[in-house]
């Protein structure tokens, strides 16, 4: 859930999405989901020659599971706020699940 | 020995306190806390280390941690974190 | 409902919590290390870190089989999000 918020922040800013098959895709977030799963609109490809079959494309749907990274500008992420975020995402689970709180 | 079957548990081990060779994994994983382990994962890298606590993914916390690459120490860390799904084994590396 | 052992790690997250804001050493799935400040973490292992360094560690294969020495590639990111279905080990960085 706090990745999925985080990502919603960066809705319409360009990144970078690093595929587990070494493919960059770089392009403006248009929306993600639950499963992390991403659309990125006005594509474009880091190393053309080796992947020509994606010139043509211009918009894409990820799946969440074939992302290693995605890479964003320093500028566009809280860090503060999201270390807080982390912190009280965890101290719900734990009262969810009842354990110590501390 | 002529009475009714006996719990399986006091058979085995002869008393009904978790022991050291009790039999459920999840005993095994209890008392090897606080103990020297060695964990396997996937790629065939040992972490030798003291095993801090672990979870029931099998995530593991080890302290003064030794990495070795077939059967040599390459890596130290202080503390470290393994994720589970890359956990093959666990096994004490003394006695219980 | 656990005991607390060596001081305030009663589960293996504890650990990580405690590295959020350090700087943290990585191990990922395909040779891949990187070093990091810590931000955010799930229970999936999914982190983000800033001034970040990738390491791949390479050995090449000739073509008759025998491997060249390795080597290594080098990257650095500002900031970067990592999908913990990679992440094999997270370790605090003494510096």
């Amino acid at each position: 859930m706090l990745f999925f918020s985080f990502f919603k922040t960066l809705t319409d800013q360009v990144i970078t999405v690093e595929l587990k098959n070494d493919l960059c895709i770089t392009g403006t977030l248009k929306s993600v989901d639950q499963f992390l799963n991403i659309r990125l609109d006005g594509i474009t490809v880091e190393d053309p020659e080796r992947h020509p079959h994606m010139m043509a494309v211009k918009n894409c749907f990820i799946r969440g599971s074939v992302v290693r990274y995605v890479r964003m500008g320093a500028r566009s992420v809280d860090t503060t706020l999201l270390e807080d975020a982390t912190r009280r995402g965890e101290f719900m689970v734990r009262v969810l699940k009842g354990l110590r709180v501390d | 020995m002529d009475s009714q079957s006996p719990e399986p548990d006091t058979a085995v081990n002869g008393s009904t306190d978790a022991g050291p060779l009790a039999g459920s994994p999840s005993d095994f994983l209890k008392n090897i806390v606080g103990k020297r382990v060695k964990v396997r994962v996937g790629n065939g890298i040992d972490y030798h280390g003291l095993l801090t606590c672990l979870d029931g993914y099998m995530n593991v916390a080890l302290e003064e941690t030794e990495e070795w690459v077939n059967g040599h120490r390459v890596t130290t860390y202080g503390d470290c974190f393994l994720r589970g799904n890359n956990v093959l084994y666990i096994s004490a590396m003394e006695d219980l | 409902m656990e005991q607390v052992a060596a001081g305030t790690i009663s589960e293996p997250l504890d650990l990580v919590k405690l590295s959020l804001g350090e700087r943290v050493f990585i191990k990922l799935r395909g040779d891949r290390t990187l070093t990091g400040n810590l931000h955010a973490y799930d229970a999936h292992m999914n982190l983000v870190l800033s001034q970040v360094e990738e390491n791949i560690h390479i050995v090449d294969v000739g073509e008759d089989g025998t491997a060249a020495p390795p080597r290594i590639e080098r990257r650095g990111f500002e900031m970067l999000f990592i999908r913990g279905d990679s992440v094999i080990l997270v370790s605090p960085l003494l510096e």
